[in-house]
């Protein structure tokens, strides 16, 4: 008899150097004539095929309300490639892809657009692993979530087959709105096959937080309120608001970076050990740490939580308009630009330190960072000799522009003196494995069609980072147009943010 | 065997004795710092280089790119005669010349980084040094014209070290494509029916690996048919042409005239037909690739195995 394997498992992915591919997939996006399609998706799919990271099978069904053909989405392939990911001619990588790009147009609420996609679906005999990107105005999520229920989308007609869906951001805009969302999706489909993107969570460093925290015995013992005095997350852009005013003046800066990136960023940080590296568990820690979150208001708005507002200035060089003149933005507006809050923990591990968050628009430099500063020694025992009060020891991990990990120390300067200072170590993605970091859409992409839901956010979680979020906003919307402080573009940060920070004996770091 | 290093093997190196090679690096480093003003790198692994000083010039050459790039010491060692002889000597890399063979573990010993992997890239040259560097290497990379030898020798320390042939990492995107089309139900349905294997190989030693990956992966008994055939190419891929065949359906694999990509059909549908880069052959970027492997390659252990045994008309 032959033992000769069956037609079971694959025999030859035994050993390979290629990471897993997924299964056979359609990818459909809905929202193919847009932006983030053209910027991230259509590019992040070529620079994995390229890497060979595709299902033998794959094919793409664009979906939007603008009139196309399959050839015109074609070529808006390709010009995004040109664009984006500096594809100047079609190669055979774009040339294979693009022979499973199709293109389909109609109103998202139009129960014949998602026949005809059933259609296409099965008449194309396409693979029955299906992921519906939701690459739209958030407004219509729930609506064509909906429309997919209702056509029969939302369930395999296989047993081997999958459906899953890709929710962009912004989640929500408040805990009702986010609840009311989430509520449409679970309607129509399992909490197992919902994909909330944060692209924060693809990117190298923030999975490599996992890494660094519970893969190194010296790291976890010192991780807590005995030696840790306090954390600072920082996400700064010297950008302004750009093309983006109708959603921005809507959002803010709570609204469109802490409720999410930066929410997910501190539960990194804070979280505990999971006891093993699976979705399930690392999101339960993850919401652990979030749920212990005090209200953010409890002290009063005022101290907890700063917002504030860029006027006219001058970044890298250039003068620059206030907010209030931006295109498309209101010259009353009170959607802030920059926020600075102070989180306190509620747990056994971070009780007494506070984590300190701020971002904004127009500051001095593009840079996201997480920095934990520990205590100082109990004793200075240099204090004769050299004089100088000693440096914190700091562990900064640099989400971007440079991903790495830099640890800060003191040592004793070269001489016949005992002279200290403190010097910084440098982990750099960049420099030490010499190898490209994969962008965050890929990571993620790639994930949701393997079904690996680890770096995304789950049901809960969002729902409570905007229970936190929410009454603040609530607070800022009854307090009236005159309290929102300002700050020249191109400086660190207003006065009361600095103030809040002073208040606790701290400083913001210098960046 | 020549013990002179070519000249252009590690440009604008300092020529020191032996005994000073480590005082100089440390000298060297702390000198660039100062100049660059660049922060301390973080340094990941150190790869020494044995083989004959023409094939060292295309390792330097590669590994200083990689240098550039990512935090790797790199020992260049051709053999010799000489105990202790003298060394070129730049910020992240060391070359020595006419080291003789029994010497040459005792300097890598000296010289690796500590507490870090040591990738042995073994270019040829004596292979009673083989045993010896395999026993501090945390990963031995084979990259030998003719391998019979090393293959044989490298069976016996499979457990102590783990091995593997440069020439299997330029077989990854061929291997990748072919498990891609097995998850193709056709295919899946056929598995049982392949029994005929022939390959077009520029490189004749990686068919054999190839066939032996496929031998072993497919539990063929030792009656299918498996031939090889010597072609020349351009040296952009060890292979050419690859065709499985049985009863029910035919995988043809090759590189197009293109030269850039790697085509593969089922059975001649078009629909079936799927197309990947050839990928970076180039010896930085496999060499990179290598540096990332931690683990035993059982895979690899199997092929080799069965490699072994095929011999080639
Ligand atoms: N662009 C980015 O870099 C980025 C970053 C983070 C998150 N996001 C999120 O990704 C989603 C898409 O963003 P985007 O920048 O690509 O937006 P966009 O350029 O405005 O494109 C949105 C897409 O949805 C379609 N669309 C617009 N209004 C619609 C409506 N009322 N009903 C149905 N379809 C509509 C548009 O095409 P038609 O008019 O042809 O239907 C287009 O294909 C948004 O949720 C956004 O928040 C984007």
């Amino acid at each position: 008899m032959s033992d000769a394997p069956g037609s079971g498992s694959n025999p030859l992915l035994d050993g390979l150097r290629i990471e897993p591919t997924p299964d056979p997939t359609t990818l459909v996006i809905f929202g193919a004539s847009g932006d983030l399609t053209r910027r991230k998706l259509l590019p992040a799919l070529y620079q994995l095929s390229r890497g060979q990271r595709l299902p033998a099978r794959f094919s793409v069904i664009g979906v939007a309300r603008s009139e196309m053909n399959d050839d015109e989405f074609r070529r808006q392939f390709h010009d995004s490639l040109k664009e984006f990911a500096g594809v100047e001619k079609a190669d055979e990588v774009s040339g294979t892809l693009v022979r499973g790009l199709s293109y389909l147009f109609g109103e998202m609420d139009d129960p014949a657009l998602y026949a005809r996609l059933a259609r296409t679906l099965q008449e194309s005999h396409a693979p029955d692993g299906v992921l519906f990107y939701l690459a739209i105005p958030p407004t219509v999520y729930g609506k064509v979530v909906e429309q997919l229920g209702a056509a029969g989308l939302t369930r395999p007609s296989t047993p081997t087959g999958w459906r899953r869906v890709i929710v962009e951001k912004p989640f929500g805009t408040d805990l009702d709105s986010a609840r009311a969302l989430n509520a449409v999706l679970h309607q129509h489909l399992e909490e197992s096959q919902i994909f909330r993107i944060d692209h924060y969570l693809g990117k190298e460093t923030v999975q490599n937080l996992l890494v660094f925290r519970f893969a190194n015995g010296m790291f976890e013992p010192v991780w807590n309120r005995r030696y840790i005095d306090h954390v600072q997350i920082t996400a700064a852009e010297t950008v302004g608001v750009e093309r983006r005013a109708a959603y921005y003046e809507q959002a803010g800066a709570l609204r469109d970076m802490v409720q999410n990136h930066l929410m997910q960023l501190l539960s990194l940080i804070a979280m505990e050990p999971p006891i093993t590296f699976s979705a399930e568990n690392v999101r339960d820690r993850k919401l652990d740490a979030l749920l212990s979150i005090q209200p953010l208001l409890e002290d009063g708005a005022k101290t907890n939580v700063i917002r504030a507002q860029y006027s006219p200035g001058w970044v890298n060089g250039s003068e620059v308009p206030g907010y209030r003149e931006e295109q498309g933005v209101s010259a009353t507006s009170v959607t802030e630009t920059y926020v600075a809050l102070r989180a306190q923990l509620d747990s056994w591990r971070w009780a007494g330190v506070p984590f300190y968050i701020r971002t904004g628009k127009r500051l001095a430099k593009r840079t996201t960072e997480i920095a934990i500063q520990f205590r100082r020694p109990p004793l200075h025992i240099f204090k004769r000799v050299s004089p100088t009060p000693i440096a914190s020891n700091l562990l900064v991990v640099n989400v971007q522009p440079d991903e790495g990990i830099s640890v800060r120390f003191e040592a004793k300067l070269p001489g016949s003196r005992m002279q200290l200072a403190p010097v910084m170590m440098n982990f750099r993605y960049g420099s030490a494995f010499g190898s490209a970091v994969p962008e965050a859409y890929e990571t993620l992409l790639l994930d949701a069609m393997l079904g690996d839901p680890t770096l995304f956010a789950r049901h809960d979680f969002v729902e409570a980072s905007w229970a936190l979020i929410t009454p603040v906003h609530e607070a800022w919307r009854t307090s009236g147009p005159a309290a929102i402080p300002m700050y020249e573009a191109g400086e660190w940060s207003p006065r009361e943010a600095d103030a809040m920070m002073a208040a606790d004996g701290r400083r913001w770091r210098t960046l | 065997m020549s013990t002179q290093l070519p000249h252009q093997l590690l440009p604008g190196a300092k020529e020191v004795p032996f005994a000073e090679i480590e005082g100089t690096l440390s000298r060297l480093v702390q000198d660039g710092r100062r100049r660059s003003r660049a922060p301390a790198r973080s340094l990941t692994a150190t790869v020494v280089v044995v083989g004959e000083p023409a094939r060292l010039v295309s390792a330097a050459d590669a590994l200083a790119q990689l240098g550039e790039a990512g935090g790797v010491r790199t020992i260049l060692i051709s053999q010799g005669d000489q105990p202790s002889p003298t060394a070129l000597v730049t910020e992240h890399s060391i070359a020595i010349a006419g080291l003789a063979p029994r010497y040459i573990d005792n300097a890598v010993a000296s010289l690796r980084l500590s507490s870090l992997p040591a990738l042995v890239w073994w270019r040829g040259g004596s292979i009673e040094a083989l045993d010896d560097v395999a026993g501090l290497a945390d990963r031995l990379v084979l990259d030998t014209e003719s391998p019979d030898e090393t293959w044989a020798r490298a069976q016996t320390f499979l457990e102590e070290t783990a091995v593997t042939d440069l020439r299997w990492a330029r077989l990854t995107r061929w291997r990748a494509l072919l498990a891609h089309l097995f998850d193709l139900p056709r295919v899946r349905e056929a598995v049982a029916s392949f029994n005929r294997l022939s390959i077009d190989a520029a490189d004749v030693p990686a068919a054999r690996l190839f066939a032996g990956w496929l031998q072993t992966s497919l539990r063929w008994p030792s009656s299918n048919q498996i031939s090889i055939r010597r072609v020349s190419a351009d040296g952009k891929s060890p292979l050419e042409r690859v065709q499985l065949e049985g009863d029910r359906l035919t995988i043809t694999l090759h590189v197009p005239s293109t030269r850039t990509c790697l085509h593969a059909s089922v059975g001649g549908e078009d629909g079936m037909a799927r197309v990947v880069p050839l990928g970076d052959g180039a010896l930085t970027a496999l060499i990179g690739e290598e540096l990332g492997i931690r683990t035993r390659d059982l895979a690899f252990e199997r092929a080799l195995g069965a490699a072994r045994e095929l011999s080639v008309s």
